[in-house]
């Protein structure tokens, strides 16, 4: 990065190396949900895989909810019943968006595969149906797999919530999130009920303002979370929900159902902005899975300079403090993201950029790819991106080449506009797993 | 892409800065060059908050986000914010980002700046590795003893602000140099050619059997190993902020490690590695051919290994039943690796590797020793060491010697370099 580029000396030493070649390798480049996932989904099947990231990825910064379709794309002021319903229609009526490629049986069977490895204490519901959840604005906002620790936050007609802000949390206004529920009409037209209340019990002495992750740390103790039902119990009323903050524990993930054990009433968490300590839940557990389930993980460097050999890619480099390394794989996986990430960038000139591989993109036809109302309506740019084939395998979209041992999952693929349909996780493990299991047929 | 375009303007002149004129060019580069090139990088997505180790222990440290790129646009003549000296420098905050601003780096210049006119003398001394070694050595049985004392312990805390519990190497009464002069020639002959061995001061005077078990490793894979006479990296030096007399240190290290040959260079000395590769030049700003020479050459033990493993070249390795505890030092983690140690430790039969998951040990280098931060320390180290104990309390593995010092005292669980269990595998011991 701020070292002078210099390739990596050849070892040297009287004999060349020889012997028999590594296994094959797979190499996945990004740790967010769709790498994250890609990678175990092939350590799981038996794989060498390695998994190159610059720090941690974009899932720690999610709700920790599993998005599949919140909104219809083709008409954005719909709200989605049955995602898995919806990822079928919207295969058929945009062939252009990645769900069309992707399919909704692989996204189906990246759904259970998540849930799997993740387990019933990190992830609970149902992708036939999405639920209404409470967000840190009071806003309401449909997903289909959440959090056992958010359930009871399913906005229904009649539920009552007691919102509970903590003084030395800043980034959760109860005032603010009881108004809007309490003020929020429900598809079916019903309505919640919601109050507010601020109670003060520091995470630790002597600190006026503590992180969301500070308070999560407090709350893995049984003892803090004692004191703090000690202090909240009595102001509650009879038949409330309790709302507070998502910061119930981050490794116990007993912590939110003992705190309500000692409240004696439901509890539920609202994700807050990151630090979010759901996110950092699904993260943390899918590393180690894919640590544990031997993935050689190389972090810390920026990935560049691939080298290509008769139409494959060959190797890329990592920039290893000291001097590069060459990594090389018979098989690349690109789960890079998106523009949030950095892995697709925009110059002055317009010129938008794959930044690791230099791949053409898809989606650049639309003209202007950005309008200057910036509350207006969609931009366009944002649907640029990689083009696969229906095994995730990358294509090209202008007829220039590009390797065929490359496969592409989540946010860098091309067609959708993820934040506004709420389809960031359901892309994410529908296409990483596709690709996977393509990559274990290819190699069989 | 984070290297600064252009320099950004001076923010104070040198003597403003410590009233001394010549103040050392590596200094100035803290103040003024490098500081600022990556923090607009900066999305404030707070990932780094989320590993830092010391944040996470005490609010005396207000977290490398607040400290880092965010105080540094207000650093202009003074530092705004003195919890910035209770930044370990562990680094993984620069690890853990995925914009490439260079977080830890940054806390570190800006320490050396702030403590310019008024650095402890006690961080003068816990600096002077190799003075240690030296004196230590011929007395072993002696300074053991001296260490281990109490009242003598108690003073020195007093005096120097050494706290008295702080863990602290054990003396040995060979150093590596030594056994190197008495030992025989090699039973087997160098089929590969040669290649130089760093073992820096602590694999030199205290961690000797890391040392000679790495040289036996790297023979029986066939390499004639050279060991030149060598100094001290300086890396203790420049977390202190002593940056003129670290420059000094590393550029002759450099030079006795050249005048071996153009040659690959292997250390069992994971966090001297780290200050070779990359931490002298991105933190002080040496920028010398010498040390980019050597910068690329270098190899982590276990980075050699695995590589060699990759090759298809390491000899079978033995079966060894058991489960050990593995932690990665956050300095071996910085240099953006990985970790080899636990990739090769894999492919010995029977063994399984349980990875910490700790963030740090705590000690980073000499931050653990001092009186102000030993609690901290503790703390910091504290999951690590039950995580050890409850894994195997009969053998730990880490790569870099301090952490291991913390770790055994920390724990009371026996605790090797990885190399170790190699030498094992292979038959040596």
């Amino acid at each position: 990065m701020n070292t002078p580029r210099r390739s990596s000396p050849p070892l040297r030493s009287s004999e060349q190396r020889h012997g028999d070649p590594v296994a094959s390798r797979v190499i996945v480049i990004g740790a967010g949900v769709a790498g994250l996932t890609a990678a175990l989904r092939l350590a799981r099947a038996g794989l060498n895989v390695t998994l190159l990231t610059k720090g941690v990825g974009g899932l720690q910064l999610s709700q920790g909810t599993v998005d599949v379709l919140g909104y219809s794309p083709t008409d954005p002021a719909t709200r989605v019943a049955n995602p898995l319903a919806a990822v079928a229609e919207l295969a058929v009526a945009d062939p252009k968006h990645p769900y069309a490629v992707i399919g909704v049986d692989a996204v189906r069977t990246g759904l259970a595969f998540l849930h799997e490895e993740l387990g019933e204490q990190l992830l609970v519901g149902d992708p036939e149906t999405n639920q209404l959840f409470p967000t840190a604005v009071g806003a309401i906002r449909p997903t289909c797999l959440a959090q056992p620790s958010m359930l009871a936050g399913i906005c229904m007609d009649g539920a009552r919530f007691a919102i509970v802000g903590l003084r030395r949390l800043k980034d959760f206004h109860a005032e603010l999130i009881a108004g809007n529920l309490a003020r929020t009409p429900l598809p079916d037209g019903g309505h919640v009920s919601a109050r507010h209340l601020t109670i003060d019990v520091p995470a630790r002495p002597r600190e006026v303002d503590s992180s969301g992750l500070t308070y999560a740390r407090a709350f893995d103790d049984p003892e803090f979370r004692a004191r703090f039902a000690a202090e909240l119990r009595p102001e509650l009323r009879p038949e409330e929900t309790v709302g507070l903050p998502a910061v119930l524990g981050l490794k116990d993930p007993t912590a939110w159902s003992h705190l309500a054990d000692l409240l004696d009433h439901p509890v539920f968490e609202i994700p807050l902005p990151p630090p979010s300590v759901p996110g950092m839940r699904l993260n943390n557990a899918l590393m180690a899975a894919a640590r544990a389930a031997g993935v050689r993980v190389i972090n810390g460097s920026f990935v560049d300079t691939p080298v290509h050999s008769g139409g494959r890619l060959v190797s890329v480099n990592v920039e290893t403090a000291g001097a590069p390394r060459t990594i090389t794989g018979d098989v690349f996986v690109l789960a890079t993201g998106g523009f949030e990430s950095g892995a697709l960038t925009l110059d002055s000139y317009g010129e938008v950029t794959e930044r690791v591989l230099g791949l053409p993109l898809a989606g650049l036809d639309a003209a202007p790819l950005l309008h200057g109302d910036y509350w207006g309506g969609e931009q366009p740019l944002f649907r640029v991106g990689v083009a696969v084939d229906p095994s995730m395998r990358v294509t090209s979209p202008d007829g220039s080449a590009v390797p065929d041992n490359l496969w592409a999952a989540g946010g860098i693929l091309a067609g959708a506009v993820r934040w506004t349909e709420k389809s960031g996780e359901g892309i994410a493990v529908g296409s990483a797993v596709k690709a996977a299991d393509a990559i274990v047929e290819e190699l069989a | 892409m984070n290297t600064p375009q252009s320099s950004p303007p001076p923010r104070r002149s040198p003597e403003q800065l410590s009233g001394d004129p010549a103040v050392s060019d590596s200094l100035d580069f803290a103040g003024h060059e490098f500081a600022r090139a990556s923090l607009d990088h900066c999305v404030k997505c707070t990932i780094c908050e989320t590993v830092c180790p010391v944040s996470a222990v005490t609010p005396l440290f207000s977290g490398p986000k607040f400290v880092g790129p965010q105080a540094e646009r207000f650093r202009n003549g003074e530092s705004v914010d003195h919890s910035l000296d209770y930044c370990s420098s562990c680094g993984a905050c620069t690890l853990a980002c995925p914009q490439g601003v260079q977080i830890a780096e940054l806390n570190s210049q800006a320490r050396a700046v702030m403590k310019a006119d008024h650095m402890p003398v006690r961080d003068r001394l816990i600096s002077q590795t190799t003075l240690m070694g030296t004196m230590m050595t011929p007395v072993a049985p002696l300074a053991n003893a001296v260490l281990a004392n109490k009242p003598i312990r108690t003073v020195v805390e007093k005096v120097f602000g050494v706290h008295r519990d702080a863990p602290m190497p054990p003396a040995q009464t060979q150093t590596i140099q030594g056994w190197l002069k008495k030992r025989g020639p090699r039973k087997t002959p160098a089929t590969r050619g040669p290649i130089v061995f760093f073992h820096g001061c602590a694999g030199g005077y205290f961690e000797v059997e890391t040392s000679k078990r790495s040289i036996e490793v790297l023979e029986h894979l066939g390499y004639e190993v050279l060991v030149p006479k060598q100094g001290c990296c300086g890396l203790a030096q420049q977390s202190n902020g002593l940056f003129d007399q670290a420059t000094d240190a590393v550029l002759k290290l450099c030079d006795d490690l050249r005048a071996a040959g153009e040659l690959t260079i292997v250390s069992s000395s994971g966090s001297c590695t780290g200050m070779l590769k990359h931490e002298a030049h991105e933190i002080m700003g040496v920028d010398d051919e010498r040390l980019k020479d050597v910068a690329t050459r270098i190899r982590d033990m276990m980075e050699f290994l695995l590589e060699v493993a990759d090759a298809g070249e390491l000899p079978e390795l033995s079966p060894i039943e058991m489960t050990v505890p593995y932690h990665a030092p956050c300095q071996l983690k910085s240099q953006g690796m990985g970790m080899p140690a636990l990739d090769v430790l894999r492919l010995i039969p029977g063994l399984t590797v349980v990875e910490s998951g700790a963030t740090c040990c705590g000690i980073a280098g000499t931050y653990g020793l001092k009186k102000e931060k030993y609690e901290i320390a503790q703390a910091v180290g504290k999951p690590l060491f039950e995580m050890v104990r409850d894994t195997n309390p009969d053998l730990a593995l880490c790569d870099t010697e301090t952490c291991r010092w913390q770790i055994r005292k920390g724990s009371g669980v026996p605790t090797e370099h990885p190399v170790f269990l190699i030498h094992q595998a292979l038959g040596l011991s």
